[in-house]
């Protein structure tokens, strides 16, 4: 409901770019604590090379064309520092996305109990219990260092009902997997709105209802 | 009065001959008597219009010296009025050279500056962008915001990264203000306010470089995300930096606010239920929430809201009796509220128009050297009444009193020297008098309950009073002048301090105190002058009668004595002989003049200097006059020489006790004792005639 990218009016200066840029963007946020290869993950992904030490910076946003199940469409990614003191400007940042990827590393079990947290402020904001969601744990290169287990992890996303993917940064396990899961799950998360607001005129009562529910 | 009012008809008719008009009334029955009643009532008809005329004359002239004034007061706005356009042109084109993306607008010191004077810091940077931004008014009225940081930015669509208009982005301190460039724009104004966004919820991120988009920067600002290109790396670089330190600085800022005002509101807490504690049935939370509601709740009102901007209003358009009216009511209205934070903030927003509205009324009163000070005092008046309502009564005595100083001032280098001292003295008394007493009675109509300010402005006229005087001594006793004009002008400035007991202000003490010593040098010095010519004539003086040589030129001596008091005319013998000495004569004169001058400026503490003067001067001459009887070469000239001294002695000394008698003081018994000397000499002839 407040995701509204796709339904803004664009500008008239706009409509040369449709012919030239792919019309549809996914927008992905990565959340998690610091340290647990979000920066990593989004560099993998955009540039396919692994960075060691990647300087952290409050939040950089990448764009980049894919080919999504044969649609060509742009993923956009806020890669997020998550150490911002304001709430307000974290949930500033939430709001923007359409999708998240919610990092943790599996050498690390606070990094895991994390997750909970940013799980409990992206529904706050987004007010949806059906957001695109994926928990990642990551660093699965580093087996020997495993704090927090499968069985764990998979409990929790079950909880959640979303999907729990293993990942690493390093050897690129499993990296477009989840960025590509979490933009199907954006489209057709999209998809079901466009159905909705074109099925609105028939069930106007049912969506007024479901609007309050939200709310 | 008719009859008058048709022959007045009948002169005043255009084409009135007077040779017919008499030629009729000759040739009428009543004849002599007709032309004699006629010539009457043309006398007195003559009188009538000869009395309105001066009457009419008087009004005129009344209304002429009303109108005058009324002028130069008129004149002196003008002035001040030109004078402040010049200030504000000049104001505005020196905002007009001042550039926009000036890197000084960038602070490099910020910590150093919000110490240094951060007000006027803020009114500096948020006036300019008002100059620059249209709709932005809103935005510089917060107390204590800067400009931090400023550029051209493009913005850029979020989602197909195409431009869509050009901006110019205003980082505050605690807030980010975008404005939109209007094309094709003249003037100084070159923006439109769009947008003001708190940086406590800003989110920024960092674009990176994809494509042909480089530089840019997204701010996440709920319901808005926007996003920016900067014309290079370093200049995007360079916003990130100091947005995220300005962000910092102003979450510290804010923390310690915060921590101050809970500290406040725990210690207002427990001196509030301090007295009551064991009865006190809240807890400290509950209590605080209760503060807090109530601190919204007293500042929800409209006005109360509106205030600020009203008083600005108000300031701007120089409505200073409606500013203050503002003042007066919010105070009234604080005056119940509690002193918490939010009630604090908003006291401090008007605290902080109070001081603009009290530095715009002393400006008012403040004098530059370049502003006319003509400007009647009702100008003055109004400043001051309104200082005074805002609680500054003294700073608005000490520069109403500055004021009225620079005009007393002003006035007196308008007069010129000229020539004569008396003149200069009296004007400059017409000046400086009426200004005193115009001052104190304004004085008093302004600070009417004020009475603490009275002793102000009594120090303010003893030192006004202490400056005139010592221009006065200056001109009178530092130069040349003449005892009588020095009798004169002292005399004069005497008459005219004593009118200001008018107003309740007695500086005659004062004055003379001022003068004292000056006075007394010069009546010495006079009489010293006047006892040495004295005793230069003795050794001349041959003592014969004067000779004019002609009836004429004798007749004109006696009439210039006459001028100074002096009758010879019953001393005239032989056509051209006056039956005394010219030494004589001098003598009388100088010492008549003397006496009348000093009389003059008498009072009680130099009476006695005057009388040993006058006295003095007397034995002087009669020590000549005994010399002279004395002397065997005037033996047979005793018969002359005494007639002399009756004349000084008895003529003379009578015409200064009639002087006494005028100046209303009694004659002292040691000048009754000097007319006795005249009978001494006569007995001292008698005793020479004898041996
Ligand atoms: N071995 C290994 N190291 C990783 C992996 N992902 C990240 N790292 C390292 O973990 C550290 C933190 O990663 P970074 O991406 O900066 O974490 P972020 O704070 O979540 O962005 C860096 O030194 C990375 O090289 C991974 O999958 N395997
Ligand atoms: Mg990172």
């Amino acid at each position: 409901m407040f995701s509204c990218w796709n339904r803004r009016p664009k500008p008239a200066v706009m409509s040369k770019a449709k012919t030239q840029q792919p019309a549809v963007i996914h927008k992905v946020i990565m959340v998690g604590s610091g340290g647990v290869g979000k920066s990593a993950l989004t560099l993998q992904f955009m540039y396919d090379e692994f960075v060691e030490d990647y300087e952290p910076t409050k939040a950089d946003s990448y764009r980049k064309k894919v080919v999504l199940d044969g649609e060509e469409v742009q993923i956009d990614i806020l890669d997020t520092a998550g150490q911002e003191d304001y709430a307000a400007i974290r949930d500033n940042y939430f709001r923007s996305g359409e999708g998240f990827l919610c990092v943790f590393s599996i050498t690390e079990q606070e990094s895991f109990q994390a997750t909970a947290e940013f799980r409990e402020q992206i529904l706050r904001v987004k007010n949806d219990d059906n957001i695109p969601f994926l928990l990642v744990g990551n660093k699965c290169d580093l087996e020997d260092k495993r704090q927090v287990t499968i069985d764990e992890a998979q409990t929790r996303a079950q909880q959640w009902a979303v999907p729990y993917v293993e990942t690493s940064a390093k050897t690129r396990a499993n990296v477009d997997k989840v960025f590509y899961d979490l933009m199907r799950e954006i489209r057709s998360r999209k998809m079901e709105a466009i159905r909705q607001s074109n099925g609105k005129k028939i069930r106007k009562k049912e969506s007024k209802k479901r609007k309050c529910t939200i709310l | 009065m008719a009859d008058h009012g048709g022959l007045a008809r009948v002169l005043s008719k255009q084409d009135f001959n007077p040779e017919n008009f008499v030629g009729k009334l000759a040739e009428g029955p009543g004849g002599e008597s007709d032309l004699l009643v006629m010539k009457t009532k043309v006398q007195v008809l003559s009188d009538e219009t000869a009395h309105s005329l001066k009457k009419n004359v008087y009004k005129n002239y009344f209304q002429f010296i009303e109108t005058a004034k009324e002028i130069s007061i008129l004149e002196g706005e003008m002035y001040q009025l030109s004078h402040t356009l010049t200030e504000q042109k000049s104001l505005m084109s020196s905002m007009m050279e001042m550039s926009l993306v000036s890197d000084k607008a960038i602070v490099e010191e910020p910590k150093e500056q919000e110490q240094d004077n951060p007000e006027e810091e803020t009114r500096k940077n948020l006036a300019f962008l008002l100059e620059k931004v249209e709709g932005c008014s809103s935005v510089t009225e917060v107390p204590g915001r800067h400009l931090v940081h400023n550029s051209d930015l493009a913005e850029l669509d979020a989602e197909s990264f195409m431009q869509i208009q050009r901006v110019h982005s205003f980082l505050l301190n605690d807030s980010l203000m975008i404005a939109t460039w209007l094309p094709n724009r003249r003037g100084p104004v070159r923006y439109r306010f769009q947008g003001l966004y708190e940086l406590d919820s800003l989110a920024v991120v960092n674009v990176r470089d994809a494509g042909p988009v480089k530089n840019a920067f997204k701010i996440l600002m709920f319901p808005d995300s926007k996003m920016y290109q900067a014309d290079s790396a370093k200049a995007k670089r360079q916003w990130l930096d100091i947005l995220e330190e300005t962000k910092k600085r102003k979450a510290s800022r804010d923390k310690q606010k915060r921590e101050a005002a809970l500290f406040l509101a725990e210690q207002q807490l427990v001196t509030l239920t301090t007295p009551t504690e064991d009865s006190n049935p809240f807890g400290e939370e509950d209590e605080s929430e209760a503060l807090a509601a109530i601190e919204t709740d007293f500042l929800n009102s409209d006005w109360i809201q509106e205030l600020p901007e009203d008083l600005d209003m108000c300031i701007a358009q120089r409505d200073f009796e409606g500013a203050v009216d503002l003042v007066e009511r919010v105070n009234e209205y604080l005056k119940d509220c509690p002193k918490v934070p939010a009630v604090k903030e908003f006291r401090a927003r008007i605290d902080h128009r109070v001081k603009q509205l009290t530095e715009g009324l002393m400006g008012e009163l403040q004098v530059s050297p370049e502003r006319s000070l003509r400007g009647g005092p009702r100008a003055a008046r109004r400043a001051v009444m309104q200082l005074i309502r805002l609680g500054k009564s003294a700073q608005a005595c000490d520069l109403f009193l500055k004021n009225r100083s620079s005009i007393i001032k002003y006035n007196i280098r308008q007069l010129k020297f000229e020539g004569a001292t008396t003149l200069y003295i009296r004007r400059l008394c017409d000046v400086f008098i009426p200004c005193l007493s115009e001052t104190g009675k304004e004085f008093m109509k302004a600070f009417q309950d004020h009475y603490g300010c009275m002793s102000a402005f009594v120090v303010w006229a003893k030192k006004e009073l202490q400056m005139f005087v010592s221009t006065v001594n200056r001109q009178v006793f530092g130069g040349k002048s003449s005892m009588s004009v020095i009798a004169e002008c002292l005399h004069n400035a005497r008459q005219q301090c004593e009118e200001l007991s008018q107003i309740g202000l007695d500086v005659s003490f004062l004055f003379e105190s001022l003068i004292a010593t000056d006075l007394e040098r010069v009546i010495r010095e006079n009489k010293d002058q006047i006892i040495e010519g004295v005793k230069y004539r003795a050794q001349d003086d041959k003592w014969r009668p004067m000779n004019h040589l002609s009836h004429t030129d004798c007749l004109k001596f006696v009439e210039e004595m006459s001028a100074g008091g002096l009758d010879l005319k019953n001393y005239i013998y032989d056509a051209c002989f006056i039956n005394l000495t010219m030494n004589t004569a001098n003598f009388s004169k100088s010492c008549l003049s003397f006496a009348h001058d000093v009389l003059l400026v008498h009072t009680p503490e130099i009476d006695h200097l005057v009388t040993e003067a006058i006295a003095d001067i007397f034995r002087a001459e009669v020590t000549h006059i005994e010399d002279s009887i004395r002397n065997k070469n005037f033996n047979r000239e005793h018969k002359f020489i005494l007639k002399n001294a009756q004349f000084v002695l008895e003529v003379i000394m009578s015409k200064i006790e009639a002087a006494y008698k005028e100046q209303g003081v009694v004659f002292p018994k040691q000048l009754l004792d000097i007319n006795g000397e005249y009978r001494r000499l006569k007995s001292v002839v008698k005793s020479l005639g004898a041996s």
